[in-house]
């Protein structure tokens, strides 16, 4: 996997460390943590440009991966600076009109993404900043042609891309209830492999498990899912045309990337026009800067048709009328209990890990990685894509064949199928 | 604190800038800066604006970005930057925010790449989008512990806040009034010097001899600026100078400058300047000399004054004793000249002239606009009119006129 290569991960790189003790333990941490984004993740090509995507809290890594990527032959690293309080402002004081409002240069910007390479980082440092806020107006304030122009670059496989996460103490707080940064960064540690001697061959060793599982998934060509557990009792039809893969993907250019670091999961992207039952997660879920709670969602001919939740309800319906085709499902994910996400036994409150650290599904738009057909054919297509965990020990998930075969993929978090 | 950040942020926007409702508010800050860009965020659409539209930059980054850069790729403007400045020039609102700091981060790189790494392209268009004032807008200065450190040899932030409260006259119990006063009469010495109709300014005083040819019918600006769509503001916070535009072919002699100059991350001191038919000959300096060749190399004109502007011992920045190793402050300390891109607010009918045109009228035009201090209570200013009388302007920092 040339994604995963030796290219001074963990080894003889130069670092900026400051100096010996913790403080440059620390530093040579970050410096490391940012080689991993940029040589595994990303897998930043000679010559490209790398549009990196932070909130201002997550200087220190960007700083370190805009480092790392010079140093991995980036021609031009272009950090991006969100500040969710200038979000806030917006949403709160500004009038309607500014909700929507596309500013041309952010639409340029957004094309000037394609060819290119991409690394996101997350870790909200304050997860409840809007949540006093209008959630109608904070759902709304979405700019859905830029949005449309980064799909287009999902669909046409045009960028190389990860997500990373940065420990910060809001997001510590919210997790342990005190803001223990320290042991906070110990489980993204874990999570991302960067406590083993050698974190590349580690990730080569995982992404080829992973890609084992997708394989044999795809060997056994299953019709629908059945998932079962308390309150959940779903099916959701399959593709001829889709597979299964684990995150190891492919650009347009031949470029191997991890676009997700942690990632655990094998994943496929259902028929949307075949979905019934009900629904419970299992896990919290941050969205919008918001944390639902206790969501239970009813599904009939493909098509979510009635959201409750003890928390947020109203985040989860605004974002479900965004645009038409919110309502159906676009992806399913099965993860066991190997996951190292998973056995930190942490709630991270972050998509990117907690849905690496169980089983989930995603409503919203599909992953063209794995359809090969025309999107909207099967596929679903939206301008949104929301995980959320129905994964646990309780949950029973089965496979059913075209001729009603079913067969235990996963019991008590135990993966069933061969390996 | 969050009231004086407040308020501080409501002068900005309603005083500074003066956002008008509806216009889009563009504002480039610092990461550091974020506290105050978050408070511009609320009062600008509190000003009714339509969108605060905010561009985070590091100086991190910026290092990193001049070790590693082709010499071609240090001076390029991205197509989105391009398109951003585009859309500012078209009836924005545009506040900056000063205030660095780590002022040495990029002490020890290359300074000549230091001087040259900057989105050329972009800042031209901007600084005409200024000039021909097309944009309301202001810089104003987010103390920092770093600046703090740097000015006072400790981290002391309230110490530099109060100091630029001062300056800005945030501790006045209404400073939109007392900004409204100030600026009238600086104005009032902008008629004064527009009646002596002088040919030239000269500088005396230790290691300067200098005189500064001005351009005939360009008028003396200072207290604000009013767009041509008629919107006033006030662009820099603090302000306490009157200044004009130099004719770029007729500056002559020598300048020892009296102030430390911060550059983009380096300290140049003790810089002194030969200028002979209106260029910069000669350029010494005993830190940040190669910076400040850098920046003027970086175009044609770069080695062209564009500013010449007169303070006096009255300045609020000046009577804070401070040299705050910014030159948004220091320059309003004490009279100084820029060398670089001309502010032509004094000059009629030059709207959509070619550069050339403009030069062709003795106005510089250039990437860059560098500020640096040379004057102080033993530099003697005096102005010369056509007919060969000299007549004093300041002594002792003390207003003549």
């Amino acid at each position: 996997m040339a994604a995963v290569d030796d290219r001074g991960v963990g080894s003889t790189e130069p670092r900026n460390s400051a100096g010996g003790g913790l403080a440059g333990a620390r530093a040579d941490r970050l410096e490391r943590y940012a080689q991993l984004a940029v040589r595994v993740g990303a897998n930043v090509q000679k010559g490209q440009t790398v549009f990196v995507n932070s909130q201002i809290e997550h200087a220190p890594l960007a700083r370190a991966i805009t480092r790392a990527a010079y140093s991995a032959g980036a021609r031009y690293v272009d950090v991006h600076y969100r500040d969710q309080h200038v979000r806030r402002a917006m949403i709160e004081l500004g009038p309607d009109a500014a909700l929507t409002y596309e500013p041309e240069w952010l639409k340029t910007l957004a094309r000037a993404n394609a060819g290119e390479a991409q690394i996101a980082t997350t870790g909200d440092p304050e997860p409840d900043l809007l949540s006093d806020l209008d959630g109608e107006r904070v759902s709304r304030a979405r700019m859905k042609g830029v949005t449309e122009i980064y799909r287009q670059q999902l669909v046409d496989r045009s960028v190389n891309w990860t997500i990373v996460a940065y420990p910060n103490d809001g997001w510590a707080e919210q997790v342990f209830g005190e803001p223990d940064i320290e042991r906070l960064w110990e489980a993204v540690a874990a999570c991302t492999r960067l406590d083993e001697p050698d974190p590349v061959a580690a990730w080569r060793e995982h992404m080829q498990r992973l890609e084992a599982r997708s394989a044999k998934l795809n060997e056994l060509a299953f019709d629908s899912i059945h998932y079962r557990g308390p309150g959940t009792d779903f099916r959701a039809g399959l593709l001829g045309n889709a597979r299964w893969m684990s995150a190891l993907f492919r650009s347009r250019d031949g470029v191997e990337y991890v676009p997700n670091m942690p990632t655990e999961e094998v994943f496929t992207t259902p028929d949307c026009r075949r979905a019934e039952g009900t629904i419970r997660s299992t896990r919290p879920l941050a969205l919008n800067g918001e944390v639902i709670e206790g969501l239970q969602l009813t599904v009939a001919g493909g098509r979510i048709v009635e959201v409750e939740a003890d928390r947020g309800a109203g985040i989860v319906r605004g974002q479900l009328e965004s645009d038409e085709r919110a309502r159906y499902f676009g992806e399913l994910a099965l993860v066991d209990g190997t996951s190292r996400v998973g056995q930190t036994g942490v709630t991270f409150f972050d998509t990117l890990f907690d849905e690496n650290a169980t089983c989930h599904i995603a409503y919203g738009f599909g992953i063209p990685e794995v359809f090969d057909g025309e999107p909207g054919e099967g596929m679903n297509v939206s301008n949104v894509h929301t995980d959320f965990m129905i994964g646990g020990p309780e949950l029973e998930v089965d496979g059913v064949t075209k001729d009603g075969e079913v067969i235990p993929i996963l019991r008590e978090d135990t993966w069933q199928l061969p390996e | 604190m969050t009231e004086r950040i407040d308020s501080y942020a409501d002068l900005i926007v309603r005083v500074g800038a003066n956002v008008q409702p509806g216009q889009t508010v563009y504002v480039s800050a610092l990461v550091e800066h974020a506290p105050l860009v978050r408070a511009i965020a609320r009062a600008g659409y509190a000003a009714g604006a339509r969108l605060v539209d905010v561009r985070y930059a590091d100086n991190h980054l910026r290092r990193a970005f001049i070790q590693n850069a082709t010499d071609d790729d240090l001076t390029e403007t991205t197509p989105w930057q391009l398109a951003r400045t585009e859309a500012l020039a078209d009836g924005g609102a545009l506040i900056m925010i000063a205030g660095d700091p780590e002022p040495e981060l990029l002490a020890d790189l290359d300074q000549e790449r230091v001087g040259k790494a900057r989105p050329v392209e972009a800042m031209k268009l901007q600084l005409r989008a200024q000039n021909e004032r097309a944009v309301n807008w202001t810089i104003a200065a987010y103390p920092t512990e770093g600046q703090a450190r740097q000015v006072f040899g400790e981290p002391d932030v309230e110490r530099l806040w109060e100091a630029v409260a001062h300056s800005v006259r945030l501790n006045e119990p209404d400073p939109v009034a007392s900004w409204r006063e100030h600026s009238a009469r600086l104005r009032t010495r902008c008629e004064q010097l527009d009646a002596a109709a002088f040919d030239a300014i000269t500088f005396t005083g230790p290691g300067t001899d200098l005189t500064v040819g001005l351009i005939p019918g360009s008028r003396w600006s200072g207290g604000g600026l009013t767009t041509v769509d008629g919107v006033e503001h006030v662009a820099n916070l603090p302000t306490e100078e009157v200044f004009n535009c130099p004719d770029w072919r007729r500056t002559e002699g020598v300048v020892r400058s009296t102030r430390p100059l911060s550059l983009g991350g380096t300290i140049v001191r003790d810089l002194e300047v030969r200028f002979a038919g209106g260029e910069a000959i000669d350029v010494k300096a005993s830190t940040g000399a190669d910076a400040v060749r850098g920046q003027m190399d970086v175009d044609g004109f770069g080695r062209r004054l564009g500013e010449v502007a007169l303070v006096d011992g009255e300045s609020r920045v000046g009577q804070t004793g401070i040299t705050f190793f910014d030159t948004l402050f220091d320059e309003n300390a004490t009279c100084h000249i820029a060398y670089g891109s001309a502010v032509t607010f004094g000059i009629d009918d030059i709207q959509g002239l070619t550069p050339d045109e403009l030069r062709e009228r003795g106005i510089n035009v250039s990437s860059i606009h560098t500020d640096f201090m040379i004057g102080g209570p033993e530099v003697a200013v005096d102005g010369q009119t056509a007919d060969g009388k000299t007549v004093p302007i300041l002594r002792e920092d003390e207003w003549q006129l």
